[in-house]
């Protein structure tokens, strides 16, 4: 029961943050219509993820062989590519909060990015949430007595991972605007360069990149599955072993999206505001 | 329709050479069984990729899990799946199947 506990809380972890960041900043800028779009693409993504569980049982051949690893890299580096825009269009929003220039979000502007946020939903969903599928139906397609204690545990997981995620929500909430989209920026380019490097140790896994050996084992301090290396893992993308292309990745991210962040552009925010005045 | 018709080629031509590819690789045979691997040291050349034929006797899916390289790979019930792998160096390269990971402990030998 335990063990299930761990890994579905891990693997639920992630999403919960992400989405419990998402609607609080969604919520904060008042756009409402977000938020449904962020629901549609979380339930979409459950959706998404039961189908794949299913395909994965039933396919076989190269199909099987492949088939999902190519899904789950396309995934991965997509939701690399939709936190960074988030990232930035939060960014963006700060700028013209700070600037007291308005306080709302352009609902013209806005509704053409929207659906975006519902994709982040769906790959933050999607990404690990196949593989759920798959671990919650193998506990009944093998449960005996204990089968039973086991899928307690592993529901009890993604419902504690859920209620992170709504205790993000409702801290966020308090939080001030001012410190509000800081931190959460950090949160979210952290994260994504936690997932830009398993991209790439991903990559080189299934032989597209060369191999290289692990800088490092801090697995005896810290091992990748317990409950606290998951968290830091989906947090900061912690690794007890990286390769030195994972490493370069992260800190080529972190810099790279960093310096795209959070060095002031004026021009850029006056150029905002005046589209959200009209 | 044109443009339909031509990328159908190019992924088909990908399709055959990752066949290709698949085909000429030694295959290692694998079985999670009673959620233990067997065997639980798999001996292998060192230089040289090859390809893990891993067999699912259990009622439940399983997955391995390599730390490093980083390779995740599920195994549904009853199935069997290829899984192609890098030319490793010498050395040990341990492996749990994460869905039983108390048993399911196993270690690729390259030499």
């Amino acid at each position: 029961m335990g063990a299930t506990f761990v890994i579905t809380l891990r693997e639920a972890f992630e999403a919960a943050l992400i989405l419990g960041i998402i609607y609080t900043y969604l919520e904060k800028v008042g756009a409402r219509d977000g938020v449904r779009y962020l629901t549609r693409g979380g339930v979409l993504g459950l959706l998404a993820s039961v189908g794949m569980g299913i395909a994965v049982s039933y396919l076989s051949g190269p199909l099987l062989d492949v088939g999902p690893d190519l899904i789950t890299i396309a995934v991965i580096f997509a939701a690399v590519g939709l936190l960074t825009w988030h990232a930035w269009w939060m960014r963006q929003h700060a700028r013209l909060i700070r600037g007291q220039v308005q306080n709302r979000i352009d609902e013209a502007r806005s509704s053409n990015r929207l659906w975006a946020v519902g994709l982040i939903a769906f790959t933050a969903v999607f990404r690990e949430g196949a593989e759920t599928v798959l671990f919650l139906w193998g506990i009944v397609a093998q449960a005996g007595g204990a089968g039973w204690g086991s899928m307690v545990g592993g529901v009890a997981g993604i419902a504690c991972a859920a209620a992170l995620g709504w205790a993000i929500f409702r801290g966020g909430r308090r939080l001030s605007l001012h410190h509000f989209f800081p931190v959460t920026t950090i949160f979210i380019m952290l994260l994504a360069a936690g997932l830009f490097s398993t991209g790439i140790a991903r990559l080189q896994g299934m032989g597209l990149l060369p191999l290289s050996e692990p800088l490092w084992n801090t697995s005896w301090l810290l091992r990748d599955g317990s409950i606290t290396g998951g968290f830091l893992s989906g947090l900061v993308g912690y690794r007890s072993q990286p390769t030195l292309p994972e490493l370069c990745a992260y800190l080529i991210y972190v810099v790279v999206v960093g310096l795209l962040l959070f060095v002031r552009r004026a021009p850029v925010t006056v150029g905002l505001a005046s589209a959200s005045r009209s | 329709m044109k443009r339909y018709v031509a990328l159908m080629a190019v992924l088909a031509m990908a399709v055959g050479l990752v066949g290709v590819a698949w085909a000429a690789d030694v295959e290692v045979p694998l079985v999670i069984e009673k959620n233990r691997w067997q065997p639980d040291v798999v001996k292998v050349k060192a230089g040289v990729p090859f390809v893990l034929v891993i067999t699912n006797k259990d009622k439940g899916p399983e997955e391995l899990d390599m730390l490093s390289p980083r390779i995740e790979k599920v195994i549904p019930a009853g199935k069997t799946v290829r899984l192609k792998m890098p030319a490793l160096k010498p050395g040990k390269y341990p492996f749990v199947g994460e869905y039983h990971s108390e048993t399911a402990k196993a270690t690729i030998v390259a030499e």
